[in-house]
């Protein structure tokens, strides 16, 4: 049996980014689509790929324009997150993808789906696959077409996996495409939009506080629209905050056709970043926060936390709501351990790894996608407990935090609920 | 419209059916996409991804990949992969985007032959039919391949074809070792590709999947072996049984081994009327006057409407394209359509 290829921090950050062995990177090799990582290595598998998150416009519905294998999961999202009334399919045969005689079909299904909804849809969004990223098809043209035929918004979203490392991948194409129908008007001083994510914030994150006490009154998220037209307001905006670096190019696009420029942000577990980010943030908004009655909070946790606990030591995943090298830093700068890292090694996230090398050089460093984690088996130090459930199926049995779920932590009431889970998911066992 | 779906969603593709077939016979299948493809094969049609590892994996091709046709980069990545993993063969699936392009898969296997020293077969889905067509090229492929001996006819051994999850909403060979005895040989099923290589040892073929008959056929033409269709009798379809059909006109909605073994049923069971619908392969063969392919949910309706039935036995995800329907919906799950194993009592599987 061959064993699953792994490299230390510290050999990875000696090598440097440039040197990432091949085995670590995805373009190299066959992709293992192993049970740790389907949730997010299929663009639609779970969670928010392409089709559900094209559906953040509240009151739309989807046209899946593709062969029949591109919408197979659907049946499954579908049921059970509610979504059966709002997916349509038009499938595509075999002259289809040679001629590409299905885009002059695509204005009379757009007419029928929207006749078929007893709901009138506030837009439909066309989503097509690698078939036409191939064929080269202009989406936008055909788009006004079927405006024309259906009088409806229409807005095209690409599932293009083959795209998946360009500059502009699917998910970060789909949060253009779900922000493409605002329209400009009056800007308001005191309105911003939160843009990264396809469900809202924890509400109890410090974040709404802070801003709220910094006199903004209207915090919008999309997720957070109940219909059109509060969607619609999200226009009204003085600036964007970005949470994730996939919202990047629409709040790029809202700067050019709404002038609403943007701030970026990222989440992070390290309390002194989170607050050197806070400070920043207010300094780019013109305000002050003060945020050192929850900073002193979430120190308490951490510390009250390894107290009980002693110093575990955590396997960290990649299907999570935090960047596994960042978290990994976070983690050993609190004390602890992280002897196992499954993730993707960016040129983004490398600096974190390079500190990982000088707090933990042993770190072992794995890929989820590579061919070789099909014998991965678990060796070395003791894991105590995992974070991410990919990480949880390398460790069977072990403790583990999901920290996937839906509604998103930030900020220092992230680093709370995480060691909160952390307990929760401890409980029982001796330390 | 024709091919529009506004009420079903789309049931399982070639490609799936070809990575159930191959699955079990420790070869590496590369599914030739970009992700999505293999991503929703591993994650949705192929149950046992989760309870029994095998290596299969995606190609990941990028755009340029596509366009520039770098079928040597695809089986470069083959051969480090055949380095790092224990495998006996090499199998590389279509998907539309070896279909778009028009890849060269007899170029292809020479490639991966001459570049791994292992036997490679392709089979050539598109993505745009569904599973029992990939099945049944797989199923093709497999035997061309590796049943190249005819053995001494071994008395009583029977090959059994069409096990497939996707086709029986089984995962494991327990409910067809019941129904067809331990002298049987479930190929593809808890059984290697030794047993494919040892197909010309058995006296009868049962195919229990549709995509299984070109097999059957090629084998009775090669070694002169005969076959025959059934399907084993599962728990939803005496679920069925459970019913009071006496004096009723129905229709059973399945693949047409399935819908035929239940129409048999029913009707030892029942004075009744049975029709037979299927989605995917309708073999003039094995159907009856009444019987009928049904394309997409519009001519689902159609034909309930018009065919006066008192009954509908189908999986149940189909009853909302039924809701007009004013007799009685009776389920029987069907893997390929919903996502629902038999196995485990009709629940949805998500691998």
């Amino acid at each position: 049996m061959n064993n699953a290829f792994y490299i230390t921090a510290a050999q990875l950050a000696k090598a440097g980014f440039e040197n990432t062995p091949d085995e670590l990177l995805s373009a190299k090799h066959l992709i293992y689509s192993s049970p740790a990582t389907l949730a997010f290595n299929s663009p639609g598998a779970q969670g928010f790929g392409v089709k559900r998150a094209g559906l953040a416009i509240p009151g739309s519905v989807m046209l899946l324009v593709s062969p029949g294998c591109c919408g197979r999961n659907t049946t499954m999202q579908s049921r059970l997150c509610g979504y059966q009334d709002r997916f349509f399919y038009l499938l595509l045969d075999d002259t289809d993808i040679v001629t590409g005689r299905h885009l002059t079909k695509i204005p009379e299904a757009v007419k029928e789906v929207y006749e078929f909804c007893d709901k009138k849809p506030s837009a439909v969004m066309i989503c097509i696959t690698c078939v036409d990223a191939l064929l080269g098809t202009d989406m936008d043209r055909v788009s006004r077409k079927c405006e024309e035929l259906a009088g409806v918004p229409v807005v095209p979203c690409y599932m293009y996996a083959l795209t998946r490392e360009k500059k502009l991948p699917p998910m970060a194409a789909v949060r253009k495409a779900v922000y493409s129908l605002l329209k400009p008007q009056k800007r308001h001083p005191d309105a911003m939009n939160i843009l990264g994510y396809f469900s809202p914030l924890n509400d109890d994150s410090e974040i709404y506080e802070l801003l709220t006490k910094a006199g903004i009154k209207s915090i919008r998220e999309i997720s957070r629209c109940e219909d059109f037209a509060q969607y619609e307001k999200m226009s009204q905006a003085n600036f964007n905050l970005v949470l994730n670096s996939e919202a990047r190019y629409a709040a790029q696009q809202m700067s050019e056709t709404l002038g609403i420029p943007y701030i970026e942000m990222m989440r992070m577990y390290s309390i002194d970043k989170i607050h050197n980010q806070y400070m920043s943030l207010a300094s780019a908004i013109g305000v002050t926060f003060d945020d050192s009655e929850h900073y002193s909070e979430a120190k308490a946790v951490i510390e009250d936390f390894g107290k009980r606990r002693g110093k575990l030591n955590f396997a960290i995943g990649e299907f999570l709501n935090a960047d596994s090298f960042e978290l990994a830093c976070a983690l050993l700068g609190c004390g602890h351990g992280v002897s196992e890292i499954y993730g993707t090694v960016g040129e983004r996230n490398f600096r974190f790894i390079e500190k990982i090398a000088k707090l933990s050089p042993e770190t072992k460093i794995f890929s989820n996608l590579s061919p070789t984690m099909l014998d991965y088996e678990p060796s070395g130090k003791t894991i105590d407990v995992c974070i991410g459930n990919d990480a949880g199926y390398y460790h069977s049995g072990v403790p583990t935090v999901d920290w996937n779920e839906e509604r998103q932590p930030f900020g220092y009431a992230g680093v709370k609920l995480l060691f909160e889970k952390l307990d929760e998911a401890l409980k029982g066992v001796g330390k | 419209m024709k091919n529009l779906l506004k009420l079903l969603s789309p049931f399982a593709p070639d490609q799936s059916g070809a990575v159930g077939v191959l699955y079990e016979l420790d070869g590496l299948v590369v599914i030739c996409d970009a992700g999505g493809c293999a991503g929703n094969i591993c994650g949705f049609d192929e149950p046992r991804w989760s309870t029994k590892k095998s290596a299969v994996f995606s190609a990941g091709l990028r755009d340029m990949d596509a366009i520039l046709g770098r079928d040597d980069k695809l089986i470069e990545k083959t051969a480090m992969a055949v380095g790092q993993t224990k495998v006996r063969f090499t199998a590389v699936v279509g998907t539309p985007v070896p279909a778009v392009i028009a890849t060269d898969y007899k170029a292809l296997k020479r490639m991966a032959e001459n570049k791994t020293g292992l036997p490679a077969i392709c089979v050539d889905c598109t993505g745009t039919r569904l599973y029992d067509d990939g099945e049944q090229r797989a199923y093709l492929e497999l035997f061309k391949t590796f049943a190249m001996q005819k053995y001494e006819t071994e008395k009583g051994r029977l090959g059994v074809i069409g096990c497939t999850p996707l086709a029986t909403g089984y995962m494991t060979d327990s409910l067809f070792r019941q129904a067809y005895g331990d002298n049987a040989v479930f190929f593809g099923m808890g059984s290697g590709v030794d047993e494919i290589a040892a197909a010309g040892k058995c006296e009868k073929n049962i195919v229990i999947s549709t995509g299984g008959i070109e097999a059957a056929e090629y084998l009775k033409q090669t070694f002169g072996i005969p076959y025959e269709t059934d399907f084993p009798m599962t728990p939803a379809m005496n679920s069925v049984l459970e019913n009071d059909l006496d004096g009723k006109k129905i229709l059973v909605v399945h693949q047409q081994f399935a819908a035929n073994k239940m129409r048999r049923s029913l009707k030892e069971k029942f004075d009744c009327t049975v029709d037979v619908g299927t989605f995917f392969k309708l073999y003039n063969e094995y159907k009856q006057d009444g019987d009928c392919f049904i394309a997409d949910e519009e001519q689902l309706v159609q034909k309930v409407r018009d065919g006066g039935y008192d009954a509908v036995v189908i999986d149940n995800i189909c009853n909302r394209a039924l809701r007009g329907f004013e007799g009685q919906l009776i389920d029987l799950p069907h893997f390929a359509v919903s996502g629902r194993l038999d196995e485990n009592g009709g629940q949805t599987c998500l691998a």
